[in-house]
């Protein structure tokens, strides 16, 4: 197995990618460049401009925070790279799970410290002051330059998550998944703040409160929503679609296919899933004795050529299925 | 952030809609909330004022100075009396948080530990401090009095300050 630098880039451990893999990854990457450096702007843009606002300063706590999840996943696109190691047996793929977990816990914190901001500036009747701004000479109002500001960060983001939430999900990647999602709901983000700064204008003392705590609950809903699935997946949670809604299709696929073996009486198996790859432990009961080196070996070679994804599989012959390593016979999720 | 719009993205956009459909109907942004310039406009302007020579002097009678002239100006503009309160700073914030004043001058900068207190205007001049750093002479305002602040700022702009 080589370890070129390059062929590193394109790989999982391990697992080689196919090439429409390979593609999705570079994109992948080119895509979270890209997310950065429109970030960069829109932080800096909306720093210049948030004054007093309650609200602006929510729409920049979670543009900062969106800064995470493309670099935990430029980092984890590094790390998963690594080749196992005497060390580390089953490879690197988790790195993906702990960036996972430190984007999550940030939302988290973050939106919950911004939703007790907000809520104690509107209890205590907090009046946000927006005064004039002289910009090349003209006197405008700040408020509507945070407008400008806030439409512009609501485009690229929205575009940004739509064209990498399908890589996410080619590539089971679920930092990248959570990116693409809170990057495609940044226009709610806009919007609101939006909605704030014109209550300001119009002389509605609590709209910029009131819009700060709607942003501010957004961020903390992405924080519990990430923190759930991330943690599941760390715990060795039965593997799920990228987006944590149901059970991976290929667990089912792979139990049909070792079925569908000639000389298999029975067979399930157990699926985690490390981060991009699986790790699967297959059970099969053959019709009469043990299995022939063959036969397992047809099984793994079948199993194996399912997808990219199962590579880090065993195939145990056993003389009846272990219903203490396999829940789901006994009928418990 | 999935399933977050069902909820919230609706009412948002309605709200955004109510929001620019009112600002289109003829109120002017942005508006004080509690009717500051309005009430003030050919009434009187109730300003407090703390010693700070050479921007106030209150020693004796009637204050004067740069920024009590730049206030007399500007209430001019308005068509209202100036009524002068002077005092200690922290005891004029307090009365302008209450809503007792209307303005508090003293030779305040823009690095002032008022400001999460009232609103600041824009620098109207920029002088040197005794570290050679540039520092922004300012006045305050009542929080969120958007309309009387920025018609405070138009005018404090328009006029050609230096600093004594």
């Amino acid at each position: 197995m080589t370890q070129g630098a390059v062929e590193q880039s394109f790989r999982f451990g391990n697992t080689e990618l196919p090439p429409e893999a390979r593609d999705a990854a570079r994109k992948a990457k080119r895509l979270a460049w890209l997310t950065i450096a429109f970030l960069v702007t829109a932080v800096t843009l909306v720093y210049l401009v948030m004054g007093s606002s309650q609200a602006m300063k929510a729409a920049w706590a979670e543009d900062l925070l969106s800064f995470i999840p493309p670099i935990a996943f430029l980092v984890a696109m590094r790390i998963t790279g690594r080749v196992p190691t005497e060390r580390h047996p089953y490879g690197y793929h988790r790195s993906v799970g702990i960036g996972h977990l430190v984007a999550a816990t940030a939302l988290l914190t973050m939106g919950a410290f911004l939703v007790f901001d907000s809520v104690s500036g509107l209890l205590a009747g907090e009046h946000p002051p927006v005064g004039l701004i002289v910009v090349l000479g003209h006197q405008i109002w700040s408020g509507w330059l945070m407008v400008a500001v806030l439409a512009y960060t609501c485009v690229p983001a929205v575009l940004l998550g739509r064209a990498k939430m399908p890589l996410a999900e080619q590539l089971h990647d679920r930092v990248l998944h959570a990116d693409a999602d809170m990057n495609k709901a940044d226009w709610m983000t806009g919007v609101g703040g939006i909605v704030g700064v014109l209550g300001i204008g119009v002389g509605l003392w609590w709209a910029d409160s009131a819009a700060a705590l709607f942003i501010s609950a957004s961020i903390l809903h992405d924080g519990v929503k990430n923190l759930r699935s991330a943690v599941a997946a760390l715990m060795d949670a039965r593997a799920t679609t990228v987006d944590g809604s149901e059970p991976h299709p290929l667990g089912g696929a792979i139990d049909e296919t070792l079925r569908g073996l000639e000389w298999v009486g029975s067979a399930a198996s157990r699926v985690r899933d490390q981060g991009h790859v699986f790790h699967v432990e297959a059970f099969v009961v053959a019709r009469d004795g043990m299995p022939t080196q063959e036969q397992l070996q047809q099984a793994w070679d079948a199993v194996t050529d399912l997808d990219w994804k199962v590579e880090d599989l065993v195939v145990v012959p056993v003389d009846e299925l272990p219903e203490e390593l396999l829940p789901g016979l006994r009928g418990d999720h | 952030m999935t399933g977050w719009p069902r909820g919230g993205a609706g009412p948002t956009l309605l709200g955004a809609l109510g929001v620019v459909s009112l600002a289109a109907c003829g109120v002017t942004v942005p508006t004080d909330p509690d009717g500051t310039l309005d009430r003030v406009r050919g009434s009187e302007l109730r300003v407090g004022v703390s010693p700070h020579e050479p921007w106030t002097v209150t020693t004796d009678g009637a204050p004067t100075g740069l920024e009590v002239d730049l206030v007399e100006g500007f209430a001019e503009t308005l068509d209202a009396d100036v009524v002068w309160t002077s005092g200690g700073e922290e005891e004029l914030v307090g009365d302008l948080e209450r809503g007792d004043l209307d303005l508090v001058i003293g030779g305040l900068t823009a690095s002032s530990p008022w400001t999460s207190h009232a609103a600041v205007t824009v620098a109207y001049v920029t002088v040197t401090d005794p570290d050679g750093k540039p520092e922004g002479h300012v006045m305050l305002t009542p929080m969120g009095e958007n309309a009387f602040l920025v018609e405070l700022e138009r005018y404090l702009l328009a006029q050609e300050v230096e600093a004594p």
